[in-house]
C-alpha cells in the first residue's frame, strides 16, 4: 500500500510532468489563459491519463512490441474521444474554449510517456496510482501558470476580480506571456533544485 | 476559390498564428531540437512533409469515410491511426531506398507522430474548411495549402531559434536559466515581436 | 591556466575607446532629442525619462547583487536602454509604466542572456514592445505638442493609419518635431545632430541607417499611395520612429550583423518590415517590430556573411 502512495505522489512534485519532466507543454500554455480552462483541461487529461495507463497495464503481455505504439495511441485515442464526447454533451462552453487542444491530448506527451515509459512495465494497480499522480501534477501545474496569467492578464482569478484598480497587463493573456510565465516558473524551479543540490 | 484566402492563409499561419510561437503546437520538439541548426533543419523538413500529406490524406478520410456515414466523432481516432501509419509507412520507405536520407532524418520520424502539430493541423482544417458538415468551396487546396504555410511557419521559427540558441551557445547565461527556461523566454521576445504582423487587411 | 586565455564570443569592439567612453557618448549623443523632447511635450518627457534611467540603473545593479556578477553599472549600457526606452513612450504616461519597462528591458532583454555583449535583441525594444502589449491604451495615447497639459492628439502616422486626410502639417513640421509622437522620436533635427556626433566619431556606420532608411522610402513610394509610384516616401521617412529607430537601435552593436554585407542586409530586411507593417498591418508603427525580427535574424545573417578565413574555398 505504501508503494501505491509513492506512485501518487512522485507525480505531484519530485516527476511533476510539467516542471521536472517538461512533457506536455502545447495544452499547457494554450489553454492556462483562465483557471476554469486550467481545471477543465486538468480534469480531461487526467481522465485519459487514467483509463489509458490502467489499460495498457492490463494488456500490456498480450501488445506485440513492434506494434506497441501504435497499440497505446489506440486506446488512449478510445479515451479521448470518450472525453471529448462527454465535454460536448455536458460542458459545450468548456469545449468550445479549449477547441483542439482536446483532442490533442490524444498526442500529450505526458499521457504516451507515462504509458511508454510506466504503465507497460508495471501492475494495474500501480499504473492507475502513478497515472492519478501525474494528472494532478499536471493539473496542479496548470492551475499556477494559468492562476498567474489570469491575474496578471485580467486582474481576476475564476472570474472574480481580486484587487480593487488594478490594471490588467494584458501580454499575459496573450501567448507571448505564457511563454515568458513558463520560462520564469521553469528558471525559478531550476534554481530550487540548484540551490538543494 | 481566391487568391485572397490563400493570402489570408499564409501570413496567417506564418506570421500571425504561428503554428509554434502562437498556437503552441509542436512545442516540445521546438524546444529539444531548436539547440542546434542542423537537426533543426532536418526536423523542419520532416515536419512539413508530414504535415502537408497528412492534411491530404486526413482530408479525404474525413470527406470520404467519415461525413458520409456519420462517423465524424471517430475523427480524433481516425487521423491519429492515419498519422502514425503514414509515419511508419514513410520510414519504412526511405530506410529502404536511402539509407543516407534515413540517417539524416530518419530518428526523428517516430518522433512527428506525436507532434501536436500534425494532428493539430488535420483537425484545424476540418474545423476551418468544413461548415455544418459540408465542405466549403476549395475546401482541399486551402487545407493543403494551410499545412504547407503551418510547415514553413515551424521552420522560420526553428530556424531562427537554432541560429540565437547556437549563438548563446558562447555566453554565460544565468544557471538556473540555461537550455529551457532560456529557450522560452527567447520564444516570448519572438512572439512579442510577430505581434508586429497582427492586424493585416489586405 | 585558466585565467590566461578568455574565450568570448563576438562581437568584439575594436575600437579605440573603451566601451564605457562609447557608451557614454552615445548618451551624450541623445541629450538633444531629450530636450527637444522636452521642449514640445513639458517636463513630463524628463520625469518619465529619468524614471526609466533610474529604474535601468537599478534593476542591472540589482541583478548583479542577485546573481553576484560583476556590477556593470558604470559602463553606461543600461542609461541607455533607460534612454531609448523613455524615447519610444509617449510622455504622458503614469511614471510606473517606463519603470516596469525598463525593469523587463534589463532582466529579460539583456541580463537572462548573460549581460551587454551578449544579448540577441535590443533591450529597449524588447521593454517597448512588452509595455506596448501589456497596456495598448497607455502606450497610445498621445498629449498634443506644446500644449503642456492633457490634451491629445493622434501622431500622423495614425491618423493615416485609420485613412483619414493629413491636414495642417508641413514637412518642416515634420522634420522639427510639430506633431504628436514618443518623446525621442518626433524631432527629427535633434536625433539627426546626436547621429551625426557618432557617425563622425565612427561608433556607428551609415550602413544600417542608410539602408534601413532608404529601402523604407523606395517601398513607400512604390506602395504607398492608390498608385504605383505615388507614394509619399518623404512623409514615411520624417514621421514615426524610423529615424530613431535607423540611427539610435538598429545600430546596436550587439544586436546586429559584424560584416558591412550583413548590415545592408539587415538594413534592407529592417526597411522592408517597417514598411509592410506600416502600409498594410495593424499597428501605425512598425519600427519597433521590424528590428527585433532582424535581431533574431542577426545569427543567422552572421553565419551567411562571415568573411572567409585565407586559405579556405
Amino acid at each position: 500500500m505504501k508503494n501505491l502512495v509513492k506512485e501518487f505522489t512522485k507525480g505531484i512534485i519530485k516527476e511533476n510532468p510539467t516542471f521536472i519532466l517538461v512533457l506536455g507543454l502545447c495544452p499547457t500554455l494554450a489553454v492556462s489563459v483562465s483557471v476554469a480552462n486550467g481545471i477543465g483541461m486538468g480534469i480531461a487529461a487526467t481522465f485519459v491519463l487514467l483509463g489509458s495507463s490502467a489499460i495498457v497495464a492490463l494488456v500490456r503481455d498480450f501488445i506485440p512490441d513492434k506494434i506497441r505504439i501504435p497499440c497505446y495511441i489506440v486506446i488512449i485515442a478510445t479515451f479521448v474521444t470518450i472525453a471529448e464526447l462527454c465535454m460536448k454533451a455536458y460542458s459545450p462552453v468548456l469545449d468550445r474554449a479549449l477547441g483542439i487542444y482536446v483532442p490533442l491530448i490524444v498526442v500529450n506527451c505526458i499521457v504516451l510517456g507515462r504509458a511508454e515509459a510506466f504503465a507497460c512495465k508495471n501492475s494495474m494497480a500501480r499504473s492507475f496510482f502513478d497515472g492519478l499522480g501525474m494528472g494532478l501534477g499536471f493539473t496542479l501545474a496548470l492551475i499556477l501558470i494559468s492562476g498567474i496569467r489570469e491575474f496578471l492578464g485580467s486582474g481576476q482569478i475564476l472570474g472574480h476580480a481580486l484587487i480593487k484598480g488594478f490594471e490588467p497587463i494584458f501580454v499575459f493573456g496573450m501567448p507571448s506571456g505564457a511563454l515568458l510565465v513558463i520560462g520564469l516558473l521553469l528558471g525559478f524551479f531550476n534554481l530550487l533544485k540548484n540551490r538543494k543540490a | 476559390m481566391n487568391i485572397q484566402e490563400f493570402l489570408t492563409i499564409f501570413i496567417s499561419a506564418v506570421f500571425i498564428y504561428n503554428v509554434i510561437l502562437s498556437r503552441f503546437l509542436g512545442l516540445c520538439s521546438f524546444i529539444a531540437i531548436s539547440k542546434e541548426t542542423k537537426p533543426a533543419l532536418a526536423m523542419s523538413f520532416a515536419v512539413m512533409f508530414v504535415i502537408v500529406s497528412s492534411s491530404m490524406i486526413t482530408w479525404f478520410v474525413y470527406r470520404f469515410m467519415l461525413l458520409p456515414f456519420n462517423l465524424t466523432y471517430l475523427r480524433t481516432i481516425s487521423f491519429i491511426l492515419v498519422i502514425a501509419t503514414f509515419v511508419q509507412f514513410v520510414e519504412m520507405v526511405v530506410r529502404k531506398v536511402s539509407p543516407q536520407l534515413y540517417r539524416a532524418f530518419g530518428i526523428y520520424l517516430p518522433l512527428i507522430t506525436v507532434n501536436c502539430a500534425v494532428l493539430g493541423v488535420a483537425v484545424l482544417n476540418i474545423d476551418m474548411f468544413f461548415l455544418n458538415g459540408k465542405q466549403v468551396a476549395g475546401s482541399f487546396y486551402y487545407s493543403v495549402f494551410q499545412g504547407l504555410c503551418v510547415g514553413l511557419g515551424y521552420t522560420l521559427a526553428m530556424l531562427l531559434m537554432s541560429g540565437i540558441r547556437e549563438r548563446l551557445q558562447l555566453c554565460n547565461v544565468p544557471k538556473s536559466l540555461k537550455d529551457f527556461p532560456l529557450a522560452f523566454i527567447i520564444g516570448s521576445i519572438l512572439s512579442l515581436s510577430f505581434m508586429g504582423f497582427s492586424g493585416f487587411s489586405r | 591556466m585558466k585565467n590566461n586565455l578568455i574565450v568570448s564570443g563576438s562581437p568584439h569592439i575594436r575600437k579605440e575607446g573603451s566601451v564605457p567612453r562609447i557608451m557614454w557618448t552615445v548618451a551624450a549623443s541623445l541629450i538633444p532629442a531629450e530636450i527637444a523632447g522636452v521642449v514640445i511635450f513639458g517636463l513630463d518627457a524628463l520625469w518619465v525619462t529619468l524614471a526609466a534611467i533610474i529604474a535601468a540603473v537599478l534593476s542591472e545593479w540589482a541583478f548583479g547583487i542577485f546573481t553576484k556578477r560583476k556590477i556593470t553599472v558604470l559602463d553606461g549600457s543600461a542609461v541607455i536602454t533607460g534612454i531609448l526606452l523613455a524615447f519610444n513612450l509617449p510622455s504622458g504616461v503614469p511614471l510606473w509604466l517606463p519603470v516596469v519597462g525598463a525593469v523587463f528591458s534589463i532582466f529579460i532583454g539583456k541580463q537572462v542572456f548573460g549581460g551587454l555583449g551578449q544579448n540577441i535583441f535590443n533591450p529597449a525594444l524588447v521593454g517597448r514592445v512588452f509595455l506596448m502589449a501589456s497596456w495598448p491604451k497607455y502606450m497610445t495615447t498621445f498629449p498634443r505638442p506644446f500644449s503642456y497639459d492633457a490634451v491629445t492628439s493622434a501622431t500622423p502616422l495614425a491618423i493615416l493609419k485609420e485613412g483619414k486626410i493629413l491636414e495642417h502639417i508641413s514637412y518642416l513640421d515634420l522634420f522639427l518635431g510639430k506633431r504628436g509622437g514618443c518623446i525621442g522620436e518626433v524631432c527629427i533635427l535633434a536625433l539627426l545632430i546626436g547621429a551625426a556626433v557618432l557617425l563622425i566619431r565612427g561608433y556607428i556606420t551609415w550602413h544600417i541607417p542608410v539602408t534601413y532608411i532608404f529601402t523604407t522610402a523606395v517601398f513607400t513610394y512604390i506602395f504607398g499611395a492608390g498608385q504605383f509610384f505615388h507614394g509619399d516616401w518623404l512623409f514615411h521617412i520624417l514621421s514615426g520612429g524610423l529615424i530613431l529607430g535607423a540611427f539610435f537601435m538598429a545600430t546596436d552593436y550587439v544586436a546586429t550583423p559584424l560584416t558591412a554585407k550583413g548590415q545592408i542586409i539587415f538594413g534592407v530586411g529592417c526597411g522592408l518590415l517597417t514598411a509592410v507593417i506600416r502600409l498594410w498591418g495593424g499597428y501605425p508603427e512598425g519600427a519597433s517590430y521590424a528590428i527585433l525580427m532582424m535581431n533574431a535574424a542577426t545569427p543567422f545573417i552572421d553565419r551567411y556573411t562571415k568573411n572567409r578565413i585565407y586559405g579556405s574555398k
